[in-house]
Formats: C-alpha cells, sequence, structure tokens
C-alpha cells in the first residue's frame, strides 16, 4: 500500500493500482468514455485527466494510465481539472455532435449542447473493441488503419486465419456509441457486414452463438466440437 | 549572414521590428532549423517557435500551412490532437473567408493550450506553441485576414519531419512511423515503411550499431526504445507469415546501371534503382553476394539465410547479381557500349591493415588478417582449432573473430588492445557477449615484433601500452611503455586493426580521384566521383563504417544516379545542424517502464556451434515495446525565400 492524497485527503491505495481505479473505488467521479474496467487502459479520450503533484511540481494526467505512488497528491475536483475536462469534452463534441454518447457526456459536463438526442452512430475511436478482441477474445481481427482524422477501423478478416473474426459479437457489446452493430436474422448473424451461420442449442433449439465461435473455443480448449453446441441456459 | 526579424525559438521571444528594442539580430544566434547553403527562407515554423527572417513573410499563411503539414503527423489515438488540428484549420478557414472574428484568436491560444495540456504523445504535448506564437506576435496580420485585407494565400513552402531518432539515423528512416504500425498489430504496413528507406531490415535489426537508440528521448526516463530489435520483429514476421515481394517497378526506365560490389551499399542502390524502373546489374567477385554481411559478419549474428532472403528478394525484383564476376580494370567507355549509363562503384574495404610490426611480412602459417579469416569461415573453409589464438584489435571484427574462434574449438582465445576499454569501438554488447563466452581481453597492449621460424609462426613480441593525449579520433593516444616488452606465446595471431578499399583501376584519361588513405572521393550532394557517369559510396568512400551507413549511401547515390540520368538538380532542404531536437515546449508525464526483454540461447549451445545467440521479440512483445514510443516528430515548414 502506498500513502497518497486525493482531493486534500489522506489515503492508502494499492502500489500499482492506476489513479482511475483508486478513484473509483473511492467513489470519485472521473467521467471516462475509452475505459473498461477489464481491459488495458489506452488514454484515447481524454476525458479522464486530473491534476498530479509528484516531485514538487503540479501536471495534468491521465489518471487511467498513469499508476499512484507514494506521496502522490492528486486532485480530481479542481478547478483546473473540470475546466480542462469541460474542454475536452467540447472538442469531442465539436468532432461527433450527432453521436448520443458524446453529446450526454458533452451536457453533463457543462458543455452548450443541442438538446436533442443524437442520431448517429460514429465511431470515436475509442478502441475498446479492438482492445476486447485482443485481449478478452484472443483473437486480435479488429485494428486500426490510417492516422489522424482519417484513421478508422478496419474490417477484420474473416476466413482460415488465425486473426479472424469468429463473429462473439463482443465488440457489438463495447462500443458506447452503437457504431459496430450486430444483427440477427433466422440462423444468420451479420456484424461487419459479414454472415455467420449460426449454431442451434442441441437442447432447446434457439440460435445461440455463431459456429465459428464454437470452432474456436474447440481449437483452443481442446474441448470437442459436439460438446459445445448447448446454449448456457440448458447447460 | 542573415537578419533576425523575429523569434520566439526554444520559448525565448526575440523581436526585431520596427520600434522594439535590438537583440540577437543575427540568425546564427538561434539555433533553429535553416535552410541548407544556397536555399532562403523568409520564415521558418518548426515545433519549438516561429523564426521571420524577411520582414515581408506571410505568416497567417505560413501558420496554416503548418496546420496542413502537422495534420498528417497526427495519429488520432488521442482525441485532442487530432480535433485540435481540425478545429484550428476550421477557425483560419472561416477567417480567410470572411467569417471569422477578432475573438477567434483566443480561441486559438485556447485550442493549443488545451491540446498541449492533454494530448497523449511528445508531438501532440508540443507541434502546436508555435501557432500560438504567430497569432500573440503578428495579432495584427491575422485581424488584416479577418477583416478582410489581407489574404491567406498559397506560397511556395518546403516541409521537412524530423525525430531524435530520426536524425541520428544515417538512412533516416521514419522510426515513429514504423514503430507506430507495429503497435497497431499491423507488421507488414511496418516493413513496408522501413524498406522505403533500408531495404535490409532483417539483417540492420540484428546487426545494426543503432545510433537511433542513443538519441531517443527516452534514453534518461527509462531506457531506449528497442528500436533496432522492433525492426527485426516486422522482418522476422514476414518470414513467419509468408514472404511478400518487393513492389515491382511499374515503368520501365531508359537506361541501365552496373553495381560493383553486392554489400549493403551495392544491393541499396539496386534496390532503388530497380523501383524507379532502371535495368540493374550487380557485379560481386565473391561466389556469395551481401559483402561484410556475408563474409564479415558470422552466423552466430546474423544467420545467412535471412541475408540470402533478403538479397533474393532484391534479385526477384529484376535485378541481375552475377556472382564471380570482379571488376579488376573499369572502363567506362566499355561499360557505356553495354548499355550502362552510370556505374555505382561500392567495393567497401576489405584488405586488412597491417599491422607495421617486424617480421610482419614474412611469410608464416601462424599469422592471419582477421577480415581474410573471417570471410574464409563464412564462405564454408575448415578451419582446424588450435590451442591458444590472439587477436589483435578492438573493432567488431576483431570480436567476431574471437567469438568465432570459441565457437572452432580454440581453447584459449585472448584479445590484445592497445587502449583500455572505454576506447574499443565494437559495439558493447560485442564486447560484453565475447566476455561471457570466455574470451579474455589484455588491454594496454600492443604487439611489437611477429617471430617467426622457417614458416612457422614462433611468439608475438608484445608491450604495454599508456594512455595519453586524444589524437584525431578523439580517443587518448596510446603510448609504449619503455622497458615493458613482454613475449606472448600462441598458436595463431589473427591481425583485425582495420580494413582498407582497394579500388579498381580506371581505364581513362581521368583516373578515379582518391583522397590519402585510398578511399574514393566523391561529391557529398551527388555521389559522383572525378569520373563523369562513374559514383560511389560506402566503405571505398568513407573507409570501414557500419552497414547502416552503406545503405544510407547506396539510397543517396540512386537519388544522385536518378538526377543526373534525367539532367535533374537536387532540390534544397532543411538542415537541424546544431537544433536540439530533444527539446519541446511542454512534455507530458511518462510511466516510467523499461525496456520488453529477448530471449538469448542458453551459454552450453552458444559456443558449442554458431546459432543465432540473440532471439527477437514475440509478436505480442514486440507490440509492447512499440507503445513506448513517446513520438518525437519535429516537423518544420518555411516559407521559400527570394
Amino acid at each position: 500500500m502506498v500513502n497518497i492524497v486525493i482531493n486534500g485527503r489522506k489515503e492508502k491505495a494499492k502500489e500499482g493500482a492506476t489513479i482511475l481505479e483508486v478513484a473509483r473505488e473511492k467513489k470519485l467521479d472521473i467521467p471516462t468514455l475509452c475505459y473498461h474496467k477489464d481491459l488495458s487502459p489506452f488514454g484515447a479520450c481524454r476525458l479522464c485527466t486530473v491534476e498530479v503533484k509528484t516531485n514538487g511540481k503540479w501536471q495534468m494526467v491521465p489518471s487511467c494510465n498513469t499508476p499512484v505512488e507514494n506521496g502522490m497528491e492528486i486532485a480530481t475536483d479542481s478547478e483546473k481539472v473540470l475546466e480542462n475536462r469541460k474542454a475536452v469534452a467540447e472538442m469531442l463534441y465539436y468532432r461527433y455532435p450527432e453521436t448520443e454518447a458524446v453529446r450526454e457526456m458533452a451536457e453533463r459536463l457543462g458543455v452548450d449542447v443541442f438538446s436533442e438526442k443524437g442520431e448517429e452512430h460514429d465511431c470515436i475511436l475509442c478502441g475498446l473493441c479492438v482492445r476486447t478482441c485482443k485481449e478478452i477474445v484472443g483473437v486480435s481481427a479488429l485494428s486500426f488503419e490510417d492516422r489522424g482524422p482519417e484513421r478508422d477501423l478496419e474490417e477484420p478478416r474473416i476466413g482460415f486465419d488465425p486473426n479472424a473474426c469468429i463473429g462473439c459479437g463482443s465488440c457489438a457489446f463495447v462500443c458506447p456509441t452503437g457504431f459496430v452493430t450486430m444483427e440477427a436474422v433466422d440462423d444468420k448473424r451479420i456484424i461487419w457486414n459479414k454472415v455467420f451461420q449460426m449454431t442451434e442449442c442441441a437442447v432447446c433449439g434457439k440460435y445461440f452463438a455463431p459456429e465459428d465461435q464454437l470452432k474456436y473455443i474447440s481449437r483452443t480448449t481442446g474441448v470437442p466440437f459436439a460438446k459445445l453446441t448447448t446454449c448456457s441456459n440448458c447447460r | 549572414m542573415d537578419k533576425l526579424e523575429f523569434s520566439s525559438w526554444n520559448g525565448k521571444v526575440v523581436d526585431n521590428r520596427k520600434g522594439k528594442a535590438k537583440k540577437a539580430s543575427r540568425a546564427a544566434a538561434v539555433p533553429f532549423p535553416a535552410p541548407v547553403r544556397g536555399e532562403k527562407a523568409a520564415a521558418v515554423m518548426g515545433w519549438n517557435g516561429l523564426v521571420v527572417l524577411e520582414p515581408g513573410a506571410d505568416v497567417p499563411s505560413l501558420t496554416v500551412q503548418y496546420l496542413k503539414e502537422i495534420r498528417k503527423i497526427s495519429c488520432g489515438e488521442c482525441s485532442v490532437c487530432m480535433i485540435g488540428i481540425d478545429m484550428l484549420l476550421d477557425i483560419f478557414k472561416d477567417m480567410a473567408d470572411g467569417e471569422g472574428f477578432e475573438s477567434d484568436l483566443a480561441e486559438v491560444e485556447k485550442i493549443v493550450r488545451d491540446v498541449a495540456a492533454n494530448a497523449k504523445c511528445n508531438f501532440g504535448q508540443s507541434a502546436l506553441f508555435p501557432v500560438s506564437d504567430a497569432v500573440k506576435h503578428y495579432r495584427a496580420d491575422f485581424v488584416a485576414v479577418v477583416k478582410g485585407d489581407r489574404k491567406i494565400d498559397g506560397k511556395a513552402y518546403g516541409t521537412a519531419v524530423t525525430a531524435p531518432c530520426i536524425e541520428a539515423c544515417p538512412a533516416s528512416l521514419d522510426i515513429p512511423g514504423y514503430i507506430e504500425y507495429i503497435k497497431n498489430n499491423r507488421f507488414s504496413d511496418s516493413l513496408g515503411l522501413i524498406r522505403k528507406n533500408c531495404i535490409l531490415p532483417g539483417v540492420i535489426g540484428r546487426t545494426c550499431t543503432h545510433p537511433c537508440e542513443s538519441a531517443c528521448v527516452r534514453k534518461d526516463l527509462d531506457g531506449s526504445l528497442s528500436i533496432r530489435l522492433l525492426k527485426r520483429a516486422a522482418a522476422d514476421f514476414e518470414r513467419k507469415e509468408k514472404s511478400a515481394p518487393l513492389p515491382v517497378p511499374s515503368g520501365a526506365k531508359d537506361g541501365k546501371v552496373a553495381v560493383i560490389g553486392s554489400g549493403p551499399a551495392g544491393l541499396a542502390a539496386a534496390y532503388n534503382l530497380r523501383r524507379k524502373g532502371y535495368g540493374v546489374t550487380v557485379f560481386e567477385t565473391l561466389p556469395e553476394a551481401g559483402g561484410m554481411a556475408a563474409v564479415g559478419i558470422p552466423d552466430y549474428r546474423l544467420p545467412l539465410d535471412i541475408l540470402r532472403h533478403e538479397i533474393g528478394l532484391i534479385g526477384d525484383m529484376g535485378v541481375e547479381i552475377a556472382l564471380n564476376s570482379g571488376i579488376g580494370k573499369i572502363d567506362m567507355d566499355d561499360f557505356r557500349k553495354k548499355g550502362y549509363q552510370a556505374l555505382f562503384l561500392a567495393v567497401g574495404a576489405h584488405a586488412g591493415n597491417r599491422m607495421g610490426v617486424k617480421g610482419e611480412e614474412t611469410k608464416c602459417d601462424g599469422l592471419v588478417d582477421g577480415v581474410e579469416f573471417l570471410r574464409d569461415l563464412n564462405l564454408g573453409k575448415k578451419i582446424a582449432p588450435k590451442k591458444k589464438v590472439l587477436i589483435i584489435g578492438g573493432g567488431n571484427v576483431a570480436i567476431d573473430c574471437a567469438r568465432s574462434c570459441v565457437r572452432l574449438g580454440f581453447k584459449d582465445v585472448e584479445i590484445l588492445y592497445r587502449r583500455s576499454r572505454a576506447e574499443m569501438p565494437a559495439r558493447l554488447e560485442e564486447i560484453e557477449g565475447a566476455e561471457e563466452e570466455g574470451v579474455k581481453i589484455r588491454y594496454l597492449t600492443a604487439p611489437l615484433e611477429v617471430v617467426s621460424k622457417s614458416g612457422k609462426f614462433s611468439c608475438l613480441n608484445c608491450i604495454r601500452m599508456k594512455l595519453g593525449k586524444p589524437d584525431e579520433s578523439g580517443r587518448k593516444r596510446p603510448e609504449p611503455v619503455k622497458g615493458s616488452e613482454h613475449v606472448v606465446e600462441a598458436d595463431l595471431v589473427i591481425s583485425a586493426i582495420g580494413q582498407s578499399a582497394v579500388i579498381p583501376v580506371t581505364a581513362s584519361k581521368k583516373s578515379l580521384s582518391v583522397n590519402k588513405n585510398g578511399t574514393v572521393k566523391v561529391d557529398p550532394k551527388t555521389m559522383m566521383t572525378s569520373v563523369e557517369g562513374i559514383f560511389s559510396g560506402g566503405d571505398c568512400v568513407t573507409g570501414p563504417a557500419t552497414l547502416i551507413e552503406a545503405i544510407a549511401a547506396g539510397n543517396m547515390a540512386a537519388e544522385g544516379i536518378d538526377l543526373y540520368l534525367r539532367g535533374e538538380a537536387a532540390g534544397g532542404g532543411l538542415s537541424f545542424d546544431g537544433v536540439d531536437l530533444k527539446s519541446q515546449r511542454a512534455g507530458g508525464y511518462v510511466v516510467k517502464e523499461g525496456a520488453e526483454a529477448v530471449p538469448f540461447l542458453e551459454m552450453a549451445k552458444r559456443t558449442t556451434g554458431f546459432g543465432e545467440v540473440e532471439g527477437g521479440f514475440s509478436h505480442a512483445g514486440a507490440m509492447e515495446e512499440a507503445k513506448r514510443c513517446l513520438r518525437c516528430y519535429r516537423v518544420a515548414v518555411w516559407e521559400k525565400g527570394k
């Protein structure tokens, strides 16, 4: 455990924990768009910036990515931090004004926004889908391409390829803006404009997982495919 | 010397305009990136500030041009930099379209501050400050744009993009760029970018002396990026996945070029010329292509199949490589008759230097030249081990000989070096590797005489040295210690104290102009020798140097030959000499974490064979290491002067 001062209060924190983790544990509000507790931090949205004093100097740091250190002083709601947070939200709103997740965040942080809900579902380059596919699913089917304002997500490749999309839908689940969508049509799932054949549960007959996903699980765990064709409700 | 109108470089404001105090009126006093000799700049906007040299410079237009250029460098991984740059461009566009307000200028300064405070990498944290400097100190010019009294015009601009690592690299590879691709799991794209400046990434990723790592901003924080091993990772990935051929040239050019020597300089020139569409034939005297990379560097450092693979790709592009085809005499007219319009001489420096001691010239079986020793070994000659071997010298050739002797089964391997460890020119990793393998190093010892009897080597008379004042190389000069003569016994002595170039004779009225040490003289801008149509580069021009310098020379020569054959002259550019590339106006908080490690061959396996000692990054390890890159891109845009 290390000793820190957060918003003027002396606290103990686990060594190596990030400022964001410690703050959230203490129920302090730090907004984020690109953070998920089960994924490695990425630092794309920059909303989590807080003020930190180490070695006598106050600096702005991204709290999702910065580990606490012994003696660190942290300010998560100083005027400077709040002003900065609003400025970052304003920038995000400038680029994605029609995307509801962004509009809502900007409104919450005091930015002047339109009152109507956003109808768009822009990709805000948060990287949650990329990280999920790599760290949770283990397939790395998604990656960013191009740079700067032209940066966007590359359509995942599928096929007999170690980095093949298995149609699991984790990316759609984790996407904060609804950019990644998943459609179920009869015995098919459509995601990233690709069609996946769904497998039906051997017990209840419901379509519950793509064949490619079950084949992937079988390949990586060694469990025969035939033993995987039961949905979680029927197990 | 140019006069300085205004400078905010490094955050220090020097304003010599009408009515303001006269300070540092000479441009030379401010170390900003300046145009190369013969070129003029009206103003330069770079990452550390704005510098105005001519009173009529168009600062608002320069500012917009600068923003357009840095937009290409913004990577988009963090929101604020990519959005902020577009917000600024929108503001200036509105101003130019007559829809702007004076109050927008305060907004510009705010956006610059917000981006700098929140950006993720060194580039975003530093690049926008000069924009703020411009609106602050040239406010009247911007207000004139708002009022419609001034236009934002396109002028003649130059752009230069560098970084501390890029500037240190002799071949100017876009290092942050290829690391960025690896971070994004795009290894093939990374390799494509690397190949623009370095056609032997597998070779260089193993053997480079990596001056980039010495320049890395992270070096003083928690350790340099393992830039060399990241390059290797990109090359290894392609080998593991499947090899992609090099791009086929789109158009065929009229004309063939002859390349003499298939070392890194020759291969780099051949690749670049072929890529431009020229027909290329490489003439190699040895039975194996690759120059020093093939016959100098042993397999435990650079497996031969890696080099053969990369040379093979060049051959598949249509470059003809003729082995066992030495050119002893260059007759340019003869070459022209055969259709070659230019010739690139890249024969390297393969002749071992003489130690200059008594008894050296007497032929005896126990004295061999280091370069010859390695060449024989690498070309497959069987070398029977003896009990004791002495290697004279302290460079990479000496270490290569020593570590090879260990692997050949020599029981007692000792290096004699006339200076101390601090002056040894060999790569530190090599010296340490040698010591780990049991090689002994005797410092401050030099040979005096080679004693032999009837063609059989007897012993080496040596003398102890002490270090005196520095010589031309900057290292302390070794001076003999009187009375310290002693005898060192051995079965074999390998002399590895440097190499020289052996230049083919030219059959023409005008012969090749050479330096006193026998190296070829070339025009550094065009790479042409004193003979029209003959270009040269690599060790035969510089004396023994590094592989990456040779590749850089090959790249430059290909450019020079192409311009020559098209009848054009090289363009101007910006020089970063004397500019502190590491400094930036603001930085971010860097979380300390050391470099990723790579596996090494176990010691027991190392010394019993020539298997590769150093391993490479795993796929995931490379991506993790790539995340540490701070992207210290430095962009400079200048308005060309009158």
